[in-house]
């Protein structure tokens, strides 16, 4: 039963983001590779200022600032760069953001993180972490459900398709991908104010590479754009990463084992998308 | 003088990926980012046949060139042939797929422990208040030569005008009849095989660990952004411009005399190419191109 809760915690925190992701990346073809550098800057604003003042809602607070912040920074770099650049460079932020978490050990602890991390006073047990988890991400379900029957989500996708057309029919760019940029940053506020929460712990290795090649798994497996697709796929890749432990391996065979597969799956989820991850334009 | 050294001896290192990510680039238009774990296997297979096996230095970096030569050529026909007409960005995933599970296998290969190509303890030779090890003096010298090598095989050699005439105008090149799909693939694996040698230069200067593929491969492709994606010396000289930044970023003393902690010596390069593409972000030595 506690496994089965411990699935539920994570599927739920983790649907949010792969919901906002699908919708940046997957629909409007941003090739935005940093998500997680702005998830980094999202857990430790709000749990270093949790720390300082005990109050979860100045800590939410911050979460959504540093949110908002560092989402218009990597909106501001989309704008600048070519998309393969911008790629390139997002990574580059999120190897540099979490150099600046595993280095700053005054303000951080560096590599070993924030330890103690209290639970909300009515997420106490297991059993109430994952009912409130779940409840929050139904609403992030039906947000992007409604949301992808908006003007918002149809200029996005035509900003993705044909972008000077688009804009010659009046979309702006820049309001439609800013917008779309503090939507993903949002629900990263989501995964990272109840995750250090649910693990008592703030983690920064948890932030590396694999869990960004996790995010673009669950967009490209689920149907780029696809909100029914992301969650299905988040729920199965969820399951399927935390079920691998009980394999009976060594731990040293089993992390690269587990990155072979997932690799496996990605590539083999790309192969099966080729035609729809980035369509070619259409002409008439 | 001994940062810029040190500059010179990380730049030689960047500028062997980068040189050939600029040809891959230039000739394909896609990224690789398994390009950071392709050195390493040219690296491993080094150490393999040097420590393990037994085989001399010499015959050890020629077999760990061609087994990265070859693991290169696999990854072409796995992640790029596939993809790469239908969608120039699709090998941008497609080469992180396979980056993780290249990760995995160095990783069940070879354990994640630190594996140096030579045990023997280095030699130093003090020049002018300059620190170098004859090794590190050595692949200095042998990086100049490889990008001697390249560039007079891009501006004197049939081979190398082939290169510049589909770089300028792919259709062109092919309707005077250029075989793109053979060129695509020598280009593709040499930028392999520069890759495989700065892996072996690591193995030898360093060591090597599967942690080092990504933020190598990030580097490279830094420079390669910075220098201005249609300009190949442009990579190179913006490889040592970050390797020689980093130097200078933990080096020299700032405010008060206080120094950056060496942990921060990525994040300060990757952050200061970050501004200065934020700045012209067609990079510091693009060409202007005309465009209707």
């Amino acid at each position: 039963m506690d496994f089965l809760l411990h699935i539920i915690i994570l599927i739920a925190t983790t649907i949010p983001l792969s919901l906002g992701y699908t919708f940046l990346f997957g629909r409007g073809k941003v090739f935005h590779f940093g998500p997680i550098a702005v998830a980094i800057t999202i857990a430790y604003a709000a749990f270093l200022t949790l720390d300082a003042t005990g109050s979860f809602v100045l800590a939410l607070g911050a979460g959504v600032i540093a949110s908002v912040v560092f989402s218009l920074l990597f909106a501001w770099l989309s704008f600048r760069l070519e998309p393969d650049s911008l790629g390139i460079m997002t990574i580059a932020m999120h190897l540099a953001m979490l150099n600046v978490a595993l280095n700053w050990q005054s303000l951080t602890r560096g590599a070993l993180g924030i330890p103690n991390i209290p639970r909300m006073f009515f997420m106490q047990s297991q059993g109430a972490f994952a009912f409130w988890v779940t409840i929050i991400c139904i609403g992030w379900i039906i947000f992007f459900l409604w949301l992808e029957r908006t003007s918002l989500a149809r200029q996005l996708t035509a900003l993705a398709e044909q972008e000077w057309h688009a804009k010659s029919l009046g979309i702006n760019r820049i309001r439609v991908h800013l917008v779309a940029f503090i939507i993903l940053g949002l629900t990263m506020v989501n995964d990272n104010f109840f995750y250090p929460q649910y693990l008592h712990l703030l983690y920064p290795t948890d932030y590396g590479y694999p869990l960004f090649i996790t995010l673009v798994m669950m967009v490209v497996a689920g149907k780029p754009g696809s909100i029914l697709g992301a969650t299905t796929a988040t729920a199965l890749l969820v399951a399927l990463k935390e079920s691998i432990r009980f394999l009976p391996l060594p731990i040293s065979v089993l992390g690269p084992l587990r990155l072979m597969l997932f690799g496996v799956i990605l590539l083999v989820a790309v192969w099966v998308r080729r035609d729809s991850l980035f369509p070619v334009k259409r002409t008439i | 003088m001994q940062l810029l050294v040190n500059g010179m001896i990380a730049g030689s290192l960047a500028a062997l990926m980068a040189g050939g990510l600029a040809l891959v680039y230039g000739v394909l238009g896609v990224f690789n980012l398994a390009l950071g774990q392709l050195a390493l296997t040219g690296g491993y297979a080094t150490w393999w046949l040097h420590q393990q096996i037994g085989i001399p230095l010499l015959p050890s970096i020629l077999g760990g060139i061609v087994i990265g030569g070859i693991v290169t050529w696999i990854t072409f026909e796995i992640v790029i042939a596939p993809f790469y007409r239908r969608h120039q960005f699709l090998p941008l995933v497609t080469t992180i797929a396979w980056s993780m599970v290249l990760d995995g296998a160095l990783m069940l290969l070879f354990q994640e422990q630190p594996r140096l190509i030579l045990d023997a303890p280095k030699q130093f030779f003090d020049f002018e208040n300059i620190r170098l090890s004859h090794e590190q003096s050595v692949l200095i010298v042998c990086t100049f030569l490889f990008l001697a090598v390249i560039a007079w095989v891009l501006t004197a050699t049939a081979f190398g005008r082939k290169i510049r005439a589909t770089v300028q105008h792919p259709d062109a090149a092919r309707s005077l009849g250029i075989s793109s799909s053979i060129l695509h693939r020598i280009v593709f694996i040499g930028s392999g095989v520069l890759a495989a040698c700065a892996g072996i230069y690591m193995g030898i200067d360093q060591n090597l660990t599967p942690t080092f593929a990504f933020p190598m491969t990030i580097k490279a492709y830094a420079a390669l952004i910075a220098g201005g994606k249609d300009n190949f010396w442009g990579t190179i000289l913006a490889a040592y411009l970050i390797a020689i930044i980093e130097q200078l970023a933990v080096g020299t003393p700032w405010f008060f005399g206080t120094y950056i902690s060496a942990g921060y010596q990525g994040a300060v390069a990757l952050l200061f190419i970050i501004i200065v593409l934020l700045i012209k972000p067609t990079g510091l030595f693009s060409r202007s191109t005309r465009i209707a």
